[in-house]
Formats: C-alpha cells, structure tokens, sequence
C-alpha cells in the first residue's frame, strides 16, 4: 500500500505539490496525467525518498519513509524500480553496462551469469543486437528499453513507475513500449507487479492504466477510472482526453 | 522577506558545501571503494589538460622573462633575470596560473558533467540503487584534483622555466649555463615547498566547488550554463584569494620576512 497524506512541497517559495493526498496498492494499475510542471516527476520521486516534501507523510507498507535517512531508505525503495524520462542511461557506460548495473549492485552473480542474464533481458526486449553500443548511439525507442532492461535486472519490483515512458516516440514504437509495459504488468491482482506511468499523453495511459489520476497545479483535479474519466466535465481535462473521444 | 528567504537558503547552501567537502575525502576511507573511477578521473584531468597547461605556462614564462630582462637591463642588472623569474614562477605564478587553467577546464567538466547526471536523473539511480553519489562521483574526482594538479603545476613550472631560458638567452643575450645557475639557487627547499603545497589546496578547492555546483543545477539547459559558469567562476575567484592567504601562513610558517 502506498499511501500520500496531505503531502505539501515548494521549490523556492513556488508550491510543487499542495496537500496531495491519495493512496494506491501495489498491484494498481495507476496514470497519472497532467501538463508541465505540474509535478509529476516530483511524486515518483517522493514515492522513492528522492525528493522530501516539506510537509505531510508518504507512507509505503505502513512505514512513513519521510522519517527514514537515506541509508534506511533502500528496503522501500526495493519495493519499486523506475524507468525515468528519457531514460536515465549512464551515458558513460555500454548498454552491457548499463543494464549489468543493478545486477552488480543487487546480486553476487559471476561475470558470465551477469552477461548471460543481460543478454537474455535485452533479448526479450527485442534490443539484444545493441549491447555494445553507447547510449548515445541509441534512438529514443531503444534508449527507453535500455531503460526498462536496467529497472527489470536484479530485483523484482512489486511496482514499475514510469516517467514519460512514450513521450517523444513514434506512435509505432510508443504502441510497441506500451504493449511492454502491460506485458510486464500481467496477472490477476493481489500478485501482479503493478505500474504507475507518467504521462501527458492520454491515449497511451488508457492501454496500459486502469485508474487515472490528472494533476494541476499541485493538486489532484481528478481521480477515477476509465469511464469516470470520459465523462468528466473539467475543461482543462477534456483537453487531455480529446483524443479519446475521437476515438470513440 | 525576500532577503530573509535569501539568506537563509545562502546559509544552507554554504553548510551543504561544507559537509560535502568533508564528506568527499572520507570517502576514501569506507567501503566500498571506486578505484576504476579514480583513474579514470585523473585520466580526464592530468593528461587531459596537460597541453594546455603546456601553452599557457610557456608563453607566461615568456612574456615573465622579457618583462623581467628589459626592466633588469635599464639598471644593468640582466643577469638576475633567471633568479627574478625563477622565483616568480615557482612561488607564485606556477601554481596560479596552471590552477586558473585547470578550473577553466577540469572544473567547468566536472561541473558540467554531473549537472546533466543530475538533470538526466542519473544521480536518482544511482540513490535508487543505493549508491551514494557522493562517494561514487565526489570522491573520485576530489582525489583526482588533488593528485594531478600538482603534477600539472611542476610540469607547467617546468615549461615556464623553459620559456624563460629562451628569452633570455636567445632575446636578452643572457648566458644560459648563469641562468640555470640561478634557477638552481632558486630551488631552495623554502621555495618549492610554498610552491608544491598550494596545488594540493586549490585542487580539493576547484573540485570541491565544481562537484558541489554540478550536482546542485537546476532547470534544464539554462540551469546546467549557470551552474557551470558559477563553478568556474567561484574556483578562480577561490583560488586567487586562497592563494594571498597561504602565501601569507606559508611565509609566516617557513620563517620568510617582508
Ligand atoms: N530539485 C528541484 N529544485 C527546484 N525545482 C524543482 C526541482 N524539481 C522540480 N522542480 C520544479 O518543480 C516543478 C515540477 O517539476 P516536475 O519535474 O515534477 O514536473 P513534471 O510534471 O514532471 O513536468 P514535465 O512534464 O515537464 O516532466 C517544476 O516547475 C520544476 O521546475
Ligand atoms: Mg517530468
């Protein structure tokens, strides 16, 4: 269970979030929509003790992490792995590397287990061809899969946060990172690894979110499901959910 | 209340820098140890500035001596140009200069580098998966600095002694076996060790505020220009002021009279 309560946060007197309050279980399948700058990045990384805000309590298995030093943070943060906007590759590392990182970090496997391993995660994520590469030589599609090989390598997280998985993709590639993403997330609920995604692009969180939540302006404007979100009368909100009712 | 606000996030700004200045070279001390990432930080900094070091205390050397020679020659007093140089660059210019170049270039990459880890969110996987970015980024390149700045500054003395030869000998007609002569006077134990100390000094200095400034950007491509120019900025501006007051403790410590 994760849980915000009445959580309060500004940067240089400018409020980021104010008094959000919600709370999720680790199987959910959440989105949470909203445009720039409205905090999104900021509550994934509140969840993980990145970011303290400077009021109210976060609270992860009924352990209230705001309280927690960073030394005592790791068994929380355990619980998640993320897959940042852009990526967040170590651009001073091989894509061997990079996903080889939290294997080194987590596990006492051989060099040859960790190779294997890599390459067999690379594989399924359809990237195995760019295991030498630099990140820098990597398109936007394949860096976002490095991404994801690096978060699923070494632990199993009971939940996936991602940042911005799709934005600046192709609808092709962003279809086929989404599809991933709802793989990854298979199973019935008490014991599926469930996935909070960050976006602003409503019509990739409906593939793969269950539940929606739209921030503006450091507070939670809407919370519901797919259908509540349809007929939802918010102007700003029906902006967002546009396409979907083209869609229709 | 601005102003309050201000100084109130000056003041922990100040203290954030002081922790993480000690925190930098504990880290040597504690598991686990990132060995691989000191060589290659002095890899990026010893070699990598080296020719640039290489130019700029050449033609410092240069311009010294033929400042020195013709201002010496209207007193007739020529052959004291390798003792006047000499002292100059090994006291005082040497470490200066070589440590300016070494902010403008070393300090400006570290701090431009782990500004984009920082804005890339690399730094939060780095914490994510327990890493302590600190000892990881920090400490290697405090270590670094230390190490091959002064390394840097010999050979730069070094060349500028060189630049100094040349003018001499072969601008003012001076006889280069003299001026080596009184090079070698120069190099007393009293003058190399004020010139030695102050590079190990202005390095831990010059990274320290470049790490600190890098991993505290902010706001995207403008953020990362600002903190890079205030890290270059606040490393010279340290280093120049450090340096009077060392010269001052290092002359009160090694007995020298004014
Ligand atoms: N460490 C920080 N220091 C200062 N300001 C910050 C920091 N982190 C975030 N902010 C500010 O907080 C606000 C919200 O940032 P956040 O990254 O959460 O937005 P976002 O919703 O993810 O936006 P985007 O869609 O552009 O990624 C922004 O105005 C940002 O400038
Ligand atoms: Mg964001």
């Amino acid at each position: 269970m994760i849980e915000f309560r009445n959580v309060s946060l500004a940067y240089n007197s400018k409020a980021v979030l104010d008094n959000v309050s919600f709370s999720a279980r680790f199987y959910e399948r959440v989105a949470v929509l909203g445009g720039s700058g409205q905090g999104k990045t900021t509550i994934l990384r509140l969840m993980l003790g990145l970011a303290r805000p400077d009021s109210g309590s976060i609270i992860i298995d009924g352990q209230d992490i705001t309280e927690l030093e960073e030394s005592q943070l790791r068994e929380s943060r355990m619980k998640f792995s993320i897959v940042f906007q852009e990526g967040a590759l170590f651009d001073s590392m091989s894509v061997r590397e990079n996903v080889a990182f939290s294997l080194r970090e987590y596990s006492r496997l051989t060099e040859k287990e960790i190779e294997s391993k890599v390459r067999e995660l690379l594989r399924r994520l359809g990237i195995e061809e760019a295991i030498d590469l630099m990140p820098e030589e990597l398109s936007g599609g394949m860096q976002r899969r490095v991404a994801i090989a690096r978060s699923l390598a070494g632990c199993s997280p009971r939940m996936v946060l991602y940042d911005e998985a799709t934005t600046g993709l192709d609808p092709l590639t962003a279809e086929s990172i989404c599809r991933l993403i709802r793989e990854l997330s298979e199973g019935e609920p008490p014991d599926r690894t469930g996935l909070i995604i960050v976006t602003h692009k409503v019509s990739d969180a409906a593939k793969v979110a269950e539940r929606f939540i739209y921030l503006r302006r450091g507070a939670i404007a809407f919370d519901g499901d797919m259908q509540h979100l349809m007929r939802a009368e918010d102007r700003e909100l029906r902006i967002f959910t546009e396409e979907l009712h083209r869609m229709e | 209340m601005g102003f309050a606000m201000n100084m109130k996030d000056n003041l922990a700004r100040l203290q954030d820098f002081y922790l993480l200045s000690l925190k930098a070279p504990l880290g040597l001390f504690r598991r686990p140890f990132y060995g691989r990432e000191i060589v290659e930080q002095m890899d990026y900094m010893g070699p990598g500035s080296l020719f640039i070091v290489l130019l700029v205390s050449l033609f410092i050397g240069m311009a010294l001596s033929l400042q020195i020679s013709a201002e010496l020659a209207a007193m007739g007093l020529k052959m004291y140009t390798g003792k006047i140089v000499g002292m100059a660059i090994v006291r005082e210019i040497g470490p200066v200069s070589v440590a300016l170049v070494f902010a403008g270039r070393a300090g400006s990459g570290m701090a431009s580098e782990l500004g984009s880890m920082v804005l890339g969110h690399q730094v939060d996987i780095l914490r994510v998966h327990g890493v302590n970015p600190v000892k990881k980024l920090v400490t290697p390149r405090v270590t670094a600095a230390v190490l091959m700045l002064p390394v840097l500054t010999v050979i730069g003395d070094g060349v500028s002694l060189l630049g100094g030869y040349y003018i001499s000998v072969f601008a003012s007609h001076q006889s280069g076996p003299f001026y080596w002569s009184q090079i070698r006077d120069v190099m007393s134990f009293k003058n190399l060790f004020s010139g030695l100390s102050k590079p190990f000094i202005f390095g831990y200095i010059i990274a320290c505020v470049s790490c600190y400034t890098g991993l505290s950007a902010r706001g995207g491509a403008r953020g990362l220009r600002r903190s890079t120019t205030t890290a270059v900025v606040v490393s010279m501006i340290l280093v120049i002021i450090t340096d009077f007051l060392l010269t001052r403790v290092l002359m009160y410590v090694l007995g020298m009279r004014i």
